[in-house]
């Protein structure tokens, strides 16, 4: 904000700023004793003017004033005229567009996240399944035959191990150097 | 110098990734009993790969993953495993598992193994129940 600007005051009190900017226009004129006489002043100006409004009266009737202003307007001769063009600076410009600025930022912000996600993701890509690289077993006639299931588990599957009744016997019978 | 320490304070106290196997020798079995509270997770991946209507848990034993070590894991039963960490890519590990009953050797495979995945291994035949060993890595 620019320091000590009288319009912002009298844009704060005409209640034209809003959001963010009237709570900083605010804070501004409560802390900088400059802005604050303003502020003060304009308000004090404003009390005048609305306790004291001006006694305006007219010689005729409300459709003889109007009707006069017709023909005033109708008397005079079509004339070009020339509108001026407002220049605006590059903070009026930013100022009209403060939710479009709010929107880019939140898109930039928005794409610089998935960005990241994206290339974590490549980086630590997520597996289903374990992958077995090799297996082997040292039991003759027994074979070791990897597979995947329909979940993410990977299964090693033994077969041809020899059956015994109960732990105990397995545990005999596994106990040997050889079966 | 309070800034200072409540940085420290920050790093140090910040969650340290530390990734540990879990091993787990099952007896899959049609007799009757409740599922054991270790395997709820597991049992209908369990129930669907080997098709038998009970799980229990044998013996359970759970170590850090540290790369390059070797640990002995006594499941019992007389059932041990042999884990070794050989290293960590792209989110898995390299690791060469031995699985005895023993003396005997009844495989032994080299897995890469993403976190939170299992692998399970049908083993010995007891009567007619089935030995399984279930290898996971947990974050």
């Amino acid at each position: 904000m620019r320091l000590h600007d009288p319009t912002l005051m009298t844009g704060l009190l005409d209640g034209e700023l809003n959001g963010w900017r009237r709570w900083y226009v605010r804070r501004h004129a409560s802390k900088c004793p400059v802005c604050a006489l303003e502020y003060r002043q304009q308000q004090h100006a404003r009390r005048l003017l609305a306790a004291n409004p001006p006694n305006i009266s007219m010689s005729g009737s409300d459709d003889f004033f109007w009707s006069q202003i017709k023909n005033e307007i109708q008397s005079r001769p079509a004339s070009a005229v020339d509108v001026p063009t407002p220049s605006l600076s590059f903070g009026d410009w930013l100022r009209q567009r403060e939710l479009a600025l709010a929107t880019v930022a939140a898109t930039i912000v928005a794409l610089l996240a998935i960005t990241w996600l994206v290339s974590q993701h490549r980086a630590h890509p997520q597996f289903a399944h374990a992958q077995v690289e090799h297996v082997q077993t040292a039991i003759p006639n027994t074979v070791a035959t990897p597979f995947r299931s329909d979940d993410d588990v990977t299964v090693i599957w033994v077969s041809g191990l020899p059956w015994t009744p109960d732990m105990t016997e397995m545990q005999t019978l596994y106990a040997q150097p050889t079966i | 110098m309070r800034w200072l320490a409540l940085i420290l304070l920050v790093v140090l106290s910040a969650p340290v990734h530390a990734a540990s196997y879990k091993v787990l020798l099952i007896r899959a079995s049609n007799e009757n009993g409740a599922t054991d509270e270790s395997l709820k997770d597991i049992e209908t991946k369990l129930k669907k790969v080997f098709g038998y209507n009970h799980y229990r848990p044998l013996g359970l034993q759970r170590m850090p993953a540290q790369i390059n070590t070797r640990r002995r894991l006594d499941l019992g039963e007389g059932f041990v495993t042999f884990i070794t960490t050989k290293g960590l890519k792209d989110n898995q590990y390299d690791v060469e598992l031995e699985w005895f009953s023993g003396k005997l050797l009844i495989s032994k495979q080299t897995l890469k193994l993403p976190e939170n995945r299992y692998v399970f291994i049908k083993g010995p035949e007891v009567g007619a129940d089935w030995i399984v060993l279930a290898l996971t890595i947990l974050e």
